[in-house]
Parts: C-alpha cells; sequence; structure tokens
C-alpha cells in the first residue's frame, strides 16, 4: 500500500519536473511566437501609425480590401512567386544532379559536398557584396557572358534592367543554398540499400535505368521534402531583395512581400497594412507546409 | 556457341566504352561545377588583397599582383575613422554566444522535459513546439518590433537577443536526441538519490554534446547572419552588429570596393575557420533539418 503511494507521488514529481524543464520555453514562445502572430492578426484590422499619438482605428477587414485592389502588392505577390518558382525548380534539378553525381564517385565525395555547401556559410549579406561587385558593369558576370556568347564589350545590366535583376537575385539565392540542399539528397540517397541495385544489376539494368526506374522513384520523400522546404525559404527570401536595391537596382521587380511589409512599416509607418501583408504571407506559407504534411504522410516508403 | 555469346560481349563491352567517356564528363562536370560554385568566395578573397582599380578591370587576374594591406586597414577603420567596426564585430560576438547558449540550455531542457517525462498535456506542448516552427520570423517581425519597442527594448542587446532565446527547431532537435537515451540510467539515478536537475547537470547534458554542437553552431551562424531583426531593432551605430555595417559602409561614398571586400573577408573567417575545423555539424546540421516529418 505504501509503496504505491509512493510510486505514485514519484510519478506527481516526475509530471511537475517535465512541466518545469519546458515552462522557460514556452514561455518564451507564447510571449515571442504567439502573441506576435494573434497581434498581427488583430492589427490588421485596423488603421494604425507608427510613432502616432492618435489611437488606432477599427476597420475591419478595409486593409485586405485595400491590399487585393492595390496593384503594388500584386506586383509583390508576382514578385514573390516568380523567384520562388525561378529559384526552386533549377535548385531542385541541380541538388539531385551534384548528389547524384558525387555519390557515383569513389573519391572525394567530402571535398564536392564542401565545395558546393560553402556559399551556404557565407552570410547572406556578404554574398550580396560579393555578388553587387560581380554584376558591375565592368565586373566578372559580364566578363565571363560575353566570353562565352563572344559578344566582347556588352553591358547586360544584371542590377538595371528588370528581367535581368531578378534573374540576379535567383542565381544569388541558388548559389547560395544549392550545395544545403545536395547534402539533403545526398542523405536521402545513402537511405535507399544497396541490395536493391544489386537486385537489379542481376536483373540487367543499366546505370540510367536504375537512376529512372530506382533511384529517383525512391527518393520521392526527399524530393518532396526539398521542394517544400525550398519553397517556403524563398518565399520569405529577404536579404539579397533589400542589399540590392539598396546597392542601385530598381525595386518593383524584386519586391517581394516580406520587403513590402518592411518598407510598408518602416518607411511608411502603415502598421496595420503591413500587418495585413503579413498574415497574407503567412496564410501562403501555411498552405505549403500543409502540402507538405499531406504529402509525406501519404508517400512513406518502406524497403 | 559463339554466336550465343557475341551479342552478351558485345553489351559488355558497349557499357565499360561508354562508362569511361561517360565517367570522365563526370568528373569534368564536377570540377567545373564546383569551381564556379567556389569562384565568388574566392573572388572575395583575392579582391580584398587589391586596389580598387585592379578588381574592376578586364579581364580579372585572379592572382594579386600585390597584397595592398590598406584595404582591411580602411575597412576595420571606417571611412570617417571611427574604428566602429571593431564595436559592432564584438557585439553580433556577444549576441551570437549568448544566443547561442541561451538556445542550446533551454532547448535541451525542453526537449528532455518532451523525452523523458510523461505529463499531463505533453502532447500538447509538443503540437505548440511544432507550431511555433511554422510561424515565419517575416510574418510576425512588426509585432515583435512593436512589443519590443513597448518594453523599452529598442536599440539593446537585451533587445536583439530576447526573441531568440529558444527556438522550437532547437527542442525538436533535443527531443529527437533524447528519446533513444535509456531510462533504465535515469531511473538507476534517481534510486542513487540524484535529482531531476542533477540528472539533467550530470547524466544529459554531458552526453549529448553532438547534438549540443549542432545546435549551438547552426545558431551562432543564424545569429551571426541575421540582418532582418537587427535592422529593425538597432538605431545606434554602436548597436549595430556585423550585417549592419556592412550595409551601410555599402551605402557610403568613399568606400570602394577593395575594401567592401576586406569587410567581408573578415566578416566571414571566423564562420569559414569553424566550418572548416567542423565541417561534420554543418553538413550533420542540414542532415537533421532533413528528418523533421510530419
Amino acid at each position: 500500500m505504501s509503496k504505491r503511494k509512493t510510486k505514485y507521488s514519484i510519478e506527481r514529481k516526475k509530471a511537475q519536473w517535465g512541466w518545469i524543464f519546458v515552462a522557460p520555453s514556452l514561455a518564451v514562445f507564447a510571449l515571442f511566437n504567439f502573441y506576435p502572430i494573434f497581434n498581427a492578426l488583430y492589427t490588421s484590422l485596423f488603421k494604425k501609425k507608427l510613432l502616432s499619438l492618435k489611437a488606432p482605428t477599427f476597420i475591419g477587414l478595409h486593409n485586405y480590401a485595400y491590399l487585393l485592389n492595390s496593384p503594388d502588392f500584386w506586383n509583390s505577390i508576382r514578385a514573390t512567386l516568380v523567384f520562388t518558382l525561378g529559384t526552386f525548380v533549377p535548385l531542385l534539378i541541380f541538388s539531385l544532379l551534384f548528389a547524384v553525381l558525387i555519390m557515383s564517385r569513389k573519391r572525394f565525395q567530402k571535398f564536392f559536398q564542401m565545395a558546393y555547401y560553402s556559399p551556404a556559410v557565407l552570410s547572406s549579406v556578404v554574398a550580396a557584396a560579393i555578388w553587387l561587385i560581380i554584376f558591375d558593369p565592368r565586373g566578372l558576370a559580364n566578363q565571363w557572358l560575353n566570353l562565352i556568347m563572344n559578344t566582347p564589350g556588352i553591358d547586360h545590366k544584371w542590377l538595371a534592367n528588370s528581367i535581368m535583376v531578378q534573374l540576379s537575385t535567383m542565381l544569388v539565392y541558388g548559389w547560395k543554398y544549392v550545395g544545403y540542399f545536395t547534402i539533403i539528397f545526398i542523405v536521402g540517397l545513402a537511405s535507399i540499400p544497396q541490395s536493391i541495385y544489386e537486385a537489379a544489376r542481376i536483373d540487367g539494368g543499366n546505370h540510367w535505368k536504375n537512376f529512372w526506374h530506382i533511384t529517383l522513384p525512391l527518393l520521392k520523400p526527399t524530393t518532396i521534402l526539398v521542394s517544400i522546404m525550398s519553397m517556403l525559404q524563398c518565399l520569405k527570401t529577404f536579404s539579397t531583395q533589400y542589399l540590392f536595391t539598396q546597392g542601385g537596382a530598381p525595386l518593383a521587380p524584386i519586391n517581394v512581400i516580406t520587403l513590402n511589409v518592411y518598407n510598408t512599416a518602416i518607411r511608411d509607418h502603415r502598421i496595420g497594412r503591413a500587418s495585413a501583408m503579413s498574415i497574407i504571407l503567412f496564410i501562403i506559407m501555411l498552405f505549403f507546409t500543409w502540402v507538405q504534411f499531406r504529402s509525406s504522410r501519404a508517400d512513406e516508403i518502406s524497403y | 556457341m559463339s554466336q550465343e555469346f557475341q551479342p552478351n560481349q558485345l553489351e559488355k563491352k558497349g557499357i565499360f566504352q561508354q562508362s569511361n567517356i561517360v565517367d570522365l564528363l563526370i568528373w569534368a562536370f564536377l570540377v567545373i561545377t564546383a569551381l564556379l560554385v567556389l569562384a565568388p568566395t574566392i573572388f572575395m578573397f583575392t579582391a580584398s588583397f587589391m586596389p580598387a582599380n585592379d578588381i574592376l578591370k578586364m579581364p580579372y587576374r585572379w592572382i594579386p599582383k600585390s597584397f595592398y594591406w590598406q584595404n582591411f586597414w580602411q575597412g576595420i577603420r571606417g571611412n570617417n575613422g571611427s574604428f566602429i567596426y571593431v564595436r559592432n564585430i564584438l557585439n553580433s560576438l556577444i549576441v551570437a554566444a549568448v544566443v547561442s547558449a541561451t538556445t542550446v540550455f533551454f532547448s535541451a531542457l525542453a526537449g528532455f522535459g518532451l523525452a523523458k517525462y510523461y505529463f499531463k498535456g505533453r502532447n500538447l506542448v509538443f503540437m505548440m513546439v511544432m507550431a511555433t516552427m511554422m510561424i515565419p520570423f517575416e510574418a510576425i517581425m512588426i509585432p515583435l518590433y512593436l512589443v519590443t519597442t513597448k518594453l523599452g527594448l529598442q536599440d539593446s542587446y537585451a533587445g536583439l537577443i530576447a526573441p531568440f532565446l529558444v527556438n522550437a527547431f532547437g527542442i525538436f532537435l533535443m527531443r529527437q536526441y533524447f528519446i533513444t537515451f535509456p531510462d533504465e540510467i535515469l531511473d538507476a539515478a534517481r534510486i542513487d538519490g540524484a535529482s531531476e536537475l542533477m540528472i539533467f547537470r550530470t547524466i544529459i547534458l554531458p552526453n549529448s554534446i553532438p547534438a549540443i554542437a549542432t545546435l549551438a553552431i547552426l545558431t551562432f551562424k543564424a545569429q551571426w547572419d541575421n540582418l532582418l531583426w537587427p535592422l529593425l531593432v538597432v538605431q545606434s551605430e554602436e548597436m549595430k552588429t556585423i550585417p549592419l555595417y556592412i550595409v551601410k559602409f555599402m551605402a557610403e561614398k568613399h568606400t570602394d570596393e577593395g575594401a567592401m571586400m576586406a569587410v567581408a573577408v573578415i566578416a566571414s573567417i571566423p564562420i569559414l575557420l569553424v566550418f572548416f575545423k567542423l565541417s561534420k555539424y554543418f553538413l550533420g546540421g542540414a542532415a537533421v533539418y532533413s528528418s523533421r516529418k510530419g
């Protein structure tokens, strides 16, 4: 009887400690994650100016209505989606290609992994600083492109032309993160058991056939994971676009949602409108996360 | 008989010949793309030793004629001679170190609690942690900025640090690590009279060095690079971090490309050194993240 009681109290004590251990983190999340997201939702229903002493006025969904009728905001949606599509598709293709080719080598695997990954080690500000010089009219980008296309002396306007500046941001981003996703693909590839390939070899498959019929189907979960992760990352891109506009690039072609939120709040002081934009961005990202959860559930693969 | 063997032999020969050329092509592709990926970083290092006129010369000379140390002097000194970059580097170090320490500590604590204690509402707490991971910082930065200003923390270390004291990914990482830890060892320690805190300090922490190192390095790196939050919360030159200094330095009229690259090299060297020394934690970090499934 008494033994049972002590066991019970030990369990209770342990439960208490469990709560004590998670409490500090929960407090931080409550204050710095959950409160702000609800606050953003709440603020998005008000007309509110930063630094203004006037009480914010409730305007319902007017901020959302304004945004959905604003060509400027639609341009941001366009810029964000164009950037996301234009970045994540090449990212996916190249990281898969690099991973497969690296894994097909018997030597120097580590070296190539580190080489492709190394740009991710640099900060986004340093990356932008380097590329702004490379994209200078007299810089490396023009020199090399002219060498390849045999068009000496032509300025391709990497930062000035509205199409080129979008390509430039995609190039910088793709360069920076291709190694990161290569590593994830390599982890996925390494988890495919060799016995499957041996079985295929006995059946007479060649490398190319193996890739299409074995590797690619078995890599599907990793591919979906990389797609969604890179998409989510691209949707919230900020640094590259911000620094390019600071470096003199035109704003409109690369005015992604996060940059618009920042400018609307900090430059124009329109907190309510900026919050509404944040919420729309959040909803777009939630949608993609939901897609990820659904697809990762449906695609459990067992060997 | 010989006719039967022929197609087989032909096929073998075909594959052999093909794979030799294909092999060479794959090596060439890997080497060229790796060089292209490395080129901007190499450019940063070589350009930091060149006078600005040489950097934008056609064609670019990848090997500096001589080491032009003035770039580094100008970068550290600043255009107005205030040496504020030194202070800004110190700020980055302080913020990144404190955030790494608190993140590791609170993540380990919460991860341990979630992995090894059975309490009412544990699943709910875990779901909340996972939900936090889904809230992008970019969506909450404006209210976060308002909260921080309301608390009077703008333009201070506390303001730079507070939102990052702990993060959901860290808790998830630590929980995954602890969940395989044998309960018997913990129970044995309890029988010996160890308190729960003592178990955490003397058994759990020393046995989770790989996870701690991964989390600490990833967190340090994320803070070292952080641009958006300092951009919102810092106003004075004294409180700026490295990314903010670079942004400002880039915008200044008297900055030339050489000094710019020197500043970038100084900002990158600590992280690059850690990367070459502890690359397994970087690469492992990417791998761990990929295990984050529903």
